[in-house]
């Protein structure tokens, strides 16, 4: 049977007065397990970040009661803080101390014993290539640099359960692919993740199980392929044609079957609810059309598809690398 | 073994109190809205109401002196904790294995360095330059000491208001501060205050400090010393109370 991380139940949150303010999270349920990683989704404004910082202490509930290793988090928050690291989406290091100065303050923040602060943050500084600057200001670092000292200093006490806010948002591939290599090591280690993000094949690649949040409730959890399972009928199929004389999507959405049509970049997506029916019609359109058809492929539903089905809108500010998300059918590409 | 839990919790809190006031000093005691209201505001406004007036050295001394507690520990808070809450690093502190008290305690220790060590300047230019003699060193340490952490706790409750801008905070506390030196003994002694004025000088925290400092400079004081004694280090607990109280409800609003 699971061991459970974290059990959240009836979590209310009124800014103001309650039935008056502004009610940001709605009597939400759900439970993290020990050594899972939970994705947390949902666009901006839907309760995420609110949810986030009840769970850390940072924010007190109006209602219900947060559980973390069994212990209560209104009753027995110390217990439990040291149990939590903290990494927040905006990197909250303290720009006027250097690197290995702001180690050092978060290990005695966490009371980490005193030779085995100066040995993990020798270790964290090596593991995020800060050792060679560690004695600069991090005033002077980039945004990647300042990303990774969040990090080390968030997971410098080794926490069982860890808080990532958006932990990849605005870093280049290099950094991205170091963070999630941490996670996923972190995570092979026992530490239970808890991810909240915007990007969508992110959690896609990260997360065991994944929630999503809108309009403060849960809307859906659990895994992201049973959740795309679920979604079976957002089915598309790409197509790029050679030359592309489709300068309005009107005449690919009369074609049978096609619900909607999303150009992307030099394709065409056409969504569909029986992908099989509509690949003849795409074909006889191009003859008729004098087009040739570079690329065809039936694409399964995305997480990303998903998520839009369940909250009607679109993703934040990020670039959700929704044509990398998307699932190609095996054997299904087709070049004419 | 439940005793042992106890001086454990107690020694964890004490050192994390001087882990954020140590961290705080390295960080935010040369900023500039630290130099402004902490530093530079006591010395204009003793210069202000000083210059040209037949005062004595030791008379000026004591003055300046609580002048500079006041203002100076007073700031802290108000100066940095905006600023923590801003750049997000606030969170880390409340996120961390330690209670609100334990914070604020840290954040008064803050405040009250600040005091002392701004303090020491114009003390040692007075002894040395001034050649002004101290009456009663003791109860001018115990008046330094205590005053800065009375005005630290002071500060705390300023700090409480649920903003990131230094700017929001330092408005109400000067509306706050400022009128408290009027009706404190610092510019017309107690003594020649009417009545009234004197009801409301025994409001204000700054009276017992100024008194406090002028016995320990001058040798005299309009209060008993030890009614200044047992108030200041009251006082510190007094102000921590509604810190306290009035910080946690701001994180229930978020901050």
């Amino acid at each position: 049977m699971k061991q459970i991380a974290i059990a959240v139940e009836n979590l209310t949150k009124w800014y103001g007065r309650p039935g008056q303010g502004v009610l940001a999270v709605d009597h939400i349920e759900f439970e993290v397990y020990q050594g899972e990683i939970f994705g947390f989704l949902g666009p901006n404004g839907a309760g995420k970040s609110t949810t986030q910082r009840m769970l850390t202490t940072l924010l007190e509930p109006t209602e219900g009661r947060i559980t973390v290793g069994g212990c209560d988090l209104t009753h027995d928050a110390r217990a439990v803080k040291k149990q939590l690291g903290l990494v927040p989406e905006e990197s909250n290091i303290y720009t006027e101390l250097t690197a290995w100065q702001n180690l050092i303050f978060a290990a005695r923040l966490y009371l980490v014993p005193r030779p085995e602060q100066v040995a993990r943050a020798e270790e964290l500084l090596r593991l995020f290539g800060l050792w060679e600057k560690r004695h600069v200001k991090a005033d002077n670092f980039s945004k990647g640099m300042r990303r990774r000292l969040s990090i080390a200093m968030g997971i410098i006490h080794r926490p069982t359960l860890l808080f990532l806010d958006e932990p990849t948002t605005g870093l280049d591939a290099q950094s991205v692919h170091t963070i999630r290599n941490l996670v996923r090591q972190m995570n092979a280690e026992g530490t239970t993740i808890f991810l909240t993000t915007h990007h969508i094949e992110e959690a896609n690649q990260l997360c065991d199980r994944v929630a999503i949040i809108n309009h403060g409730r849960i809307a859906a959890i659990d895994t992201p392929e049973r959740l795309k399972e679920a979604f079976r009928q957002v089915q598309s199929v790409e197509v790029a044609f050679e030359p592309d004389q489709l300068l309005a999507t009107g005449t690919l959405e009369q074609l049978p079957h096609v619900t909607e049509v999303v150009k992307a970049g030099d394709k065409w997506r056409l969504y569909t609810t029986d992908p099989s029916a509509l690949l003849p019609a795409i074909v006889q359109h191009a003859e008729q059309s004098n087009m040739r058809i570079v690329n065809l492929a039936t694409l399964q539903p995305s997480l990303e598809d998903v998520f839009l089905q369940i909250t009607g809108q679109p993703l934040g500010h990020e670039d959700t690398g929704r044509g990398d998300s998307a699932r190609r059918g095996p054997a299904e590409e087709v070049a004419s | 073994m439940k005793k042992s839990s106890w001086w454990n919790t107690f020694t964890d809190e004490i050192s994390l109190a001087w882990t954020v006031a140590a961290k705080d000093m390295r960080v935010y005691y040369l900023t500039p809205p630290m130099l402004m209201f902490g530093l530079m505001l006591p010395f204009f406004l003793f210069f202000s109401f000083s210059l040209k007036r037949d005062i004595g050295a030791e008379v000026g001394m004591a003055r300046l002196l609580a002048l500079t507690t006041f203002f100076t520990a007073s700031s802290a808070g108000p100066v940095i904790i905006p600023l923590e809450r801003r750049a997000r690093t606030y969170d880390r502190l409340l996120a961390a294995p330690m209670s609100l008290a334990t914070l604020l305690i840290g954040k008064t220790l803050v405040g009250a360095f600040f005091g002392l060590g701004v303090s020491l300047v114009p003390l040692v230019v007075g002894l040395v330059v001034l050649d002004v003699s101290v009456a009663n060193p003791g109860q001018l340490l115990a008046a330094l000491v205590f005053s800065s952490l009375a005005f630290a706790a002071f500060g705390l409750i300023f700090a409480s208001i649920p903003t990131q801008s230094v700017g929001n905070i330092m408005m109400p506390s000067t509306l706050i501060r400022w009128p408290l030196l009027f009706v404190s003994g610092i510019f017309v002694p107690l003594d020649e205050m009417a009545a009234w004025a004197r009801s409301l000088a025994y409001l204000s925290p700054l009276t017992y400090a100024q008194d406090l400092f002028n016995h320990g400079i001058l040798g005299e004081g309009s209060l008993n010393p030890w009614l200044d004694l047992g108030l200041l280090p009251l006082l510190v607990v007094l102000f921590l109370l509604p810190a306290a109280w009035l910080h946690q409800r701001s994180r229930v609003l978020g901050y």
